[in-house]
C-alpha cells in the first residue's frame, strides 16, 4: 500500500479516520520487517538450566556450538505515554489542505492507535487557549475512541506556552513517562523548549514533532503584506520580497537551534511539513526511535 | 551652456514622477494572518534601515534617469570660451600663430606655452578637412612661414617640437608674415588664431591690423585670439638690472653687486628673498619689500676669492616666471698688482724720499697694488718677471745690461712707469733705453716754484679724458687734477717724427707733454715728465695723486682693459673688437651649444644671436679660454606680463573678427551624449540596486 500524502489525508474527514489511515499506512511499513513492531524485544542469550522454558531455546546456536542457550526477551508492558498537542492561534495556520493542527491531531491519533494496539497505556494533553485539558493514559482498548473524541474537537486559539506545558506535565507525571509533543515551537519566552525538553532530567522518554507549513519555511510572498498575528494584535506592513532573505535566516537559525537543543538533551526530533506524507513521517520517527534502542 | 531644443526641457516634470509615486500610489497591502510573525518583525528590524537607503538611492536614480533624458533630448551644449575656431561661411586658409616669447614660460599649474601648444592642437583639430594651415611660432627669431598646406601630421610634429623662447615675440611682425602667408593660399576664406597671453609688449596697436590681398583688395582675414591666460592678469617680479663692479675702497678683491627689482603684481611681494651668487657659490643674501608697480634698488657686497673674470649671479624667490628671477654677470675683479718700485732718491727723511708719496699710494686701503720698494742698486739685482709693473722714480740711467732687461721685460708684457727728477741725466736716458721710451728726453724746463711769482706755475691742460686712466676724473676730481701745480719738468721731442707711437695723455698748459704712453711689444710705457715728490710739482698732495697712480699700475699690468663691460642680450647679438677676437675659435653658450660667429665689417667677430641666458664662454682652437667669459641677460621689458584689455583687442582686430567678451571665440562642446551615457549608467545602476536583496 503506498503512503498517503497530505492532500489524501485531507480528503478523509475526521481525526479518527486519518489516524486509522495513517496507522494502517505505518503498520504496512512495519510488516516490512520482521524485527519491528515487536511487543517483546530479544536482550541477551543464557545458557540453558532446568526449569527454563523449552520453546525459547535457540536452535540454531545449539546447531552451531552444540549447547542449549535460550533466548531471553525484555517486556515493554510498562509503557506510559503522553501526546502533548499545542493548540494555540499560530498551530491554526494553513496555506495548503491541512492546517498544523490538523496535522498534530492526526499524527497524536495515528500514535494512539499504535499504542493501544500494543497495550501500552495512552494520555493525551491539549493546550489551547492558555489552558489545559487532560486524557489521562490507559491502556484499555475502549480508550482509544476517548482521545480520539478528543483530538477531533480541537479549535486552535491563544498564545503559546511551552514553560507552562512543561510545568503541568511534571506536575502530572508523577511516574517515568514517555513525552510526544506536537507543535510549532513558536514560543518567544526565552528557554521555552529547553524547559519542555528538561522533563527529560525527570526520566520522561521525550520526543518532540515540530509541525510547520511550508509558507513559513519557504516564505513564497512577494508584494507588499500586511502580516497579521495569529495569537496577539501584533501587525506590520512590509515588502514581503525585500525581507525574504533575512526571514528564511532567521528561521533556518531557529530551526537549527531546536535541533542543537534536542540533540544535546538525547530529545528525538522530527521536523514535519503539513505537506507531507504523515505516515511516512510517524515511520520515521519509529524508525528513529528503534535505531536508538539498538 | 545652451540647449539645442530647450522646450524639450518640459520633459524633465517628469522627473517628479517617483515622489508623485511615492507620495500618492500607495497601494493597500494584503492582510495576511501569519503564524511566524516573530520572524518577520525580527527580519525587518534587521533590513528597516538599509531597505530604507536602498529606497532612497532608488528614488535618486530614477529621479536623474528622468531627468537625463528629457535633458539630453534637449541637445545642450557647453560653451567653452576662448577656444574653438570661428566659422566663416566656407572654407577658409588658416595661419596658426603660436606665441613663443619668454612671457609663455609662465607657470600656473602647467606653462603657458604647454596650454598654448593644446590650444594650437584643438585649433588644428577644429578645422574642416578642405582647410588648409600653416604654422607661425612667433618669437624673437621669426621665419617667414610656408604657404597653408594640408600636411596635418607634419604640422602637429612641429607643434610638438615648438619650444618657448627667452626672448620677446612681435606679434605685429607675425602678423604680418601670417597675412602674407595666407596670400599664397587660392580659398577666399583667410583666418588668423592667435594662440598667445596678449601682454602689452607682444602687440602694439598703434599700427594698422593685419590686412591679406585678396584679388587685388586689402581685406581683414577673420582673427581667432585664443587667450592662454584665459582672462587672468599674469602677477611676476623680475630683475631689471644687475650692476657688479669691484669695489676696492671696501677692501681687496670686494665686488659690490647692484641689482633693481621690479614688481608688476597688483600686490605687495614682501620680504622677496634676494641671493647673491658668486662663481656658483652663495655669497650673500638680502630680503627685499616689492611695492606694487615699484623698482626697488640693493646692493650686496661680497669678496672674490681670486682676481680675473669671475661670473656670478642675482637670484630673486623664483615666482610663476622664475626665468627672470635669475640675472647673470661677469665682473673683473683687480688682480694684485706686484709694482716694483725703485727709488732713485732714497732719504731718510720719509717725506723727502722720492718713492713716499708713491708708494703711500700703492699701499692704500683697497688698492690691488703690492709695492715693493728697492734702491737703484738693489734694484737691479731684482727678478723682474716677477713684477707686473716696474716704476723707475728719478733714476739714474741703468746700464746697459739692465736696460736690456726692462726692455725684455716690458717687450713680455710688462708695464713700466718713468718719472723725472734731478736724478735723470737726458743724454744717457736717451742713449740707454731709446726702445723704451715714448719720446727722447730733451732738457728740464722750469715753470716757476710754488709762491714765486716771477714764474707761473704749470698746470694740467690737456687730458685725454675718454682714456681709461683718467674715467674716474669727472666734476670735481677732475678739477681737483687740474689744480696741480708743476714747477718743473722734463720736455721731451716733438712727436712728428715717422714711427711715433706715442700718446700724449695729459699735456701742461704751454703744451708740453706731462704723461705719455707707448706700447712696447707687449707691454706699455708711462712716461710723466715731472717728479711724484713734491720736488717739481705739489701733484703727490693732491687728492687727485692717489687714484691715478693706483690707475696707472693697474693699467699698466692690463687691468683697466680687462674691466671693460662685455654683456649681451637674448635675442641680440655682441660685436668682440678685432684686437681681441682673433683668438677666438668658438663660443659656447650656457648650455654647450655653439654660438654662431660671423666676421663683422670692422674686423671684429660678431657673436650671437643669444638664444639663452647665462654665462657664454669664448674658446679658442684647444677649447681654452680666449677671452674673459661674459653674461647674457634676459631683456627686462619682456618680463613685464601686463596683459592687453579685451576691450583693446576687440577694438584693434574688429568686434566682427573676435568673438566673445575676452577678445576670443566661444566652442561648443555637446553634452547630450554624456548624458545619455549617465542616464545608461544610472538605469544599469537602478537595476542592479533593485536586484540586490
Amino acid at each position: 500500500m503506498a503512503l498517503l500524502d497530505a492532500a489524501s489525508i485531507a480528503k478523509l474527514a475526521g481525526v479518527k479516520v486519518r489516524a486509522r489511515a495513517v496507522m494502517e499506512g505505518v503498520l504496512s511499513g512495519l510488516h516490512k520487517s520482521p524485527h519491528q513492531g515487536q511487543s517483546v524485544e530479544f536482550a541477551e542469550h543464557k545458557e540453558y538450566a532446568p526449569g527454563d522454558e523449552l520453546r525459547h531455546l535457540d536452535w540454531k546456536a545449539y546447531a552451531k556450538f552444540d549447547r542449549f542457550y535460550v533466548k531471553r526477551f525484555e517486556h515493554e508492558t510498562d509503557l506510559r505515554a503522553v501526546l502533548v498537542v499545542d493548540a494555540s492561534g499560530s498551530m491554526g495556520y494553513r496555506s495548503g489542505a491541512l492546517s498544523k493542527l490538523d496535522v498534530a491531531a492526526t499524527l497524536a491519533g495515528a500514535l494512539s492507535y499504535l499504542l493501544v494496539r500494543q497495550q501500552d497505556a495512552a494520555g493525551l494533553s491539549v493546550l489551547s487557549g492558555g489552558r489545559f485539558s487532560d486524557v489521562p493514559p490507559r491502556a484499555a482498548a475502549g480508550h482509544l475512541m476517548t482521545l480520539l473524541s478528543a483530538l477531533e474537537t480541537l479549535v486552535p486559539g491563544g498564545p503559546t506556552n511551552l514553560p507552562a506545558a512543561a510545568d503541568h506535565l511534571a506536575e502530572g507525571l508523577p511516574r517515568r513517562a514517555m513525552v510526544v509533543l506536537f507543535s510549532d515551537l513558536f514560543d518567544e519566552t526565552p528557554d521555552a523548549l529547553r524547559r519542555i525538553l528538561q522533563l527529560r532530567s525527570r526520566k520522561h522518554d521525550v520526543a518532540v514533532f515540530q509541525i510547520l507549513d511550508p509558507a513559513e519555511l519557504e516564505f513564497p510572498f512577494d508584494d507588499p503584506t500586511l502580516f497579521l498575528s495569529m495569537e496577539d494584535e501584533r501587525r506590520l506592513e512590509v515588502n514581503a520580497r525585500e525581507i525574504r532573505e533575512s526571514y528564511l535566516e532567521e528561521l533556518g537559525a531557529f530551526l537549527a537551534q531546536t535541533r542543537a537543543q534536542c540533540t544535546e538533551m538525547d530529545v528525538d526530533y522530527q521536523l514535519v511539513r503539513t505537506d507531507d506524507s504523515l505516515d511516512a513521517a510517524l515511520l520515521q520517527f519509529l524508525a528513529k526511535r528503534q535505531g536508538r534502542r539498538r | 551652456m545652451s540647449f539645442g531644443h530647450p522646450w524639450l526641457l518640459l520633459g524633465a516634470v517628469g522627473a517628479l514622477l517617483p515622489l508623485l509615486v511615492h507620495l500618492f500610489d500607495r497601494r493597500r497591502p494584503k492582510p495576511r494572518p501569519f503564524a511566524a510573525i516573530a520572524f518577520v518583525l525580527r527580519s525587518h528590524r534587521r533590513t528597516a534601515s538599509r531597505l530604507r537607503l536602498k529606497r532612497l538611492l532608488l528614488y535618486t536614480l530614477r529621479t536623474l534617469l528622468l531627468l537625463a533624458v528629457p535633458v539630453a533630448l534637449a541637445r545642450p551644449e557647453f560653451v567653452r570660451p576662448g577656444s574653438g575656431a570661428l566659422r566663416a561661411s566656407g572654407p577658409a586658409a588658416t595661419a596658426l600663430l603660436v606665441d613663443r616669447s619668454l612671457g609663455m614660460r609662465f607657470r600656473d599649474g602647467d606653462t603657458l606655452f604647454e596650454r598654448a601648444r593644446e590650444e594650437a592642437r584643438d585649433a588644428l583639430a577644429g578645422l574642416l578637412p578642405e582647410e588648409p594651415v600653416t604654422l607661425v611660432p612667433c618669437g624673437p627669431d621669426v621665419e617667414v612661414p610656408a604657404a597653408p598646406s594640408f600636411e596635418r601630421a607634419r604640422l602637429r610634429e612641429a607643434l610638438d617640437r615648438l619650444q618657448p623662447s627667452f626672448g620677446g615675440a612681435d606679434l605685429n611682425r607675425c602678423l604680418a608674415l601670417a597675412a602674407r602667408a595666407l596670400e599664397d593660399s587660392p580659398l577666399p576664406g583667410k583666418r588668423v588664431v592667435v594662440v598667445s597671453a596678449f601682454t602689452a609688449v607682444s602687440l602694439q596697436l598703434d599700427v594698422p591690423a593685419p590686412r591679406v590681398k585678396v584679388a587685388d583688395k586689402l581685406v581683414q582675414p577673420e582673427v581667432v585670439l585664443r587667450d592662454v591666460a584665459r582672462g587672468r592678469a599674469l602677477p611676476n617680479h623680475f630683475l631689471l638690472e644687475v650692476k657688479a663692479e669691484p669695489a676696492p675702497h671696501l677692501g681687496s678683491r670686494m665686488v659690490a653687486v647692484t641689482f633693481t627689482a621690479r614688481n608688476v603684481t597688483p600686490g605687495e611681494a614682501q620680504e622677496v628673498p634676494a641671493a647673491l651668487e658668486l662663481a656658483g657659490r652663495p655669497v650673500a643674501k638680502a630680503f627685499l619689500t616689492l611695492a606694487p608697480g615699484s623698482t626697488t634698488q640693493k646692493t650686496l657686497t661680497a669678496r672674490a676669492e681670486a682676481g680675473g673674470a669671475l661670473a656670478g649671479a642675482v637670484t630673486l624667490q623664483a615666482d610663476a616666471l622664475g626665468e627672470d628671477d635669475r640675472r647673470d654677470f661677469v665682473v673683473q675683479v683687480p688682480r694684485d698688482l706686484r709694482v716694483l718700485v725703485v727709488d732713485g732718491s732714497p732719504n731718510s727723511v720719509r717725506y723727502r724720499d722720492e718713492a713716499f708719496f708713491y708708494e703711500a699710494a700703492l699701499s692704500a686701503p683697497g688698492s690691488p697694488a703690492r709695492p715693493t720698494l728697492r734702491d737703484t742698486e738693489a734694484a737691479w739685482r731684482e727678478k723682474l718677471s716677477d713684477y707686473d709693473v716696474v716704476a723707475l722714480l728719478n733714476v739714474p740711467a741703468p746700464s746697459p745690461e739692465a736696460a736690456a732687461r726692462l726692455k725684455a721685460f716690458v717687450e713680455a708684457g710688462g708695464g713700466l712707469w718713468v718719472s723725472m727728477g734731478d736724478q735723470v741725466e737726458a743724454d744717457s736716458w736717451n742713449q740707454r733705453l731709446a726702445a723704451l721710451l715714448p719720446r727722447p728726453l730733451r732738457l728740464v724746463k722750469s715753470a716757476g716754484a710754488t709762491g714765486e711769482t716771477a714764474l707761473r706755475p704749470a698746470r694740467l691742460g690737456d687730458v685725454a679724458w675718454d682714456h681709461p686712466l683718467f674715467l674716474p676724473f669727472t666734476d670735481k676730481a677732475r678739477e681737483g687734477l687740474l689744480a696741480a701745480r708743476f714747477s718743473r719738468y722734463m720736455l721731451v721731442e716733438a712727436g712728428q717724427q715717422a714711427g711715433d707711437s706715442a700718446q700724449v695723455l695729459a699735456a701742461f698748459d704751454d703744451g708740453a707733454p706731462a704723461l705719455l704712453l707707448a706700447r712696447r711689444g707687449k707691454g706699455r710705457v708711462l712716461l710723466f715728465t715731472s717728479t711724484v715728490d713734491r720736488d717739481w710739482s705739489d701733484f703727490a698732495i693732491r687728492t687727485s695723486f692717489l687714484p691715478l697712480v693706483q690707475r696707472s699700475a693697474a693699467y699698466l699690468a692690463g687691468g683697466l682693459d680687462e674691466r671693460e663691460r662685455l654683456e649681451g642680450h637674448v635675442g641680440q647679438t655682441l660685436v668682440l673688437r678685432p684686437e681681441t677676437a682673433g683668438a677666438v675659435a668658438e663660443v659656447r653658450a650656457p648650455s654647450g651649444a655653439r654660438v654662431p660667429l660671423r666676421p663683422d665689417a670692422d674686423g671684429g667677430l660678431r657673436v650671437g644671436p643669444f638664444l639663452e641666458p647665462g654665462i657664454y664662454r669664448p674658446l679658442d682652437t684647444a677649447e681654452a679660454p680666449a677671452l674673459p667669459p661674459f653674461a647674457v641677460v634676459l631683456d627686462a621689458a619682456q618680463s613685464d606680463l601686463t596683459r592687453l584689455k579685451p576691450e583693446a583687442l576687440a577694438a584693434y582686430f574688429g568686434e566682427e573678427a573676435v568673438k566673445g567678451p575676452a577678445g576670443a571665440s566661444e566652442a561648443k562642446a555637446p553634452l547630450w551624449t554624456w548624458l545619455l551615457v549617465a542616464a545608461a549608467v544610472v538605469f544599469f545602476l537602478e537595476g542592479t540596486l533593485l536586484r540586490t536583496p
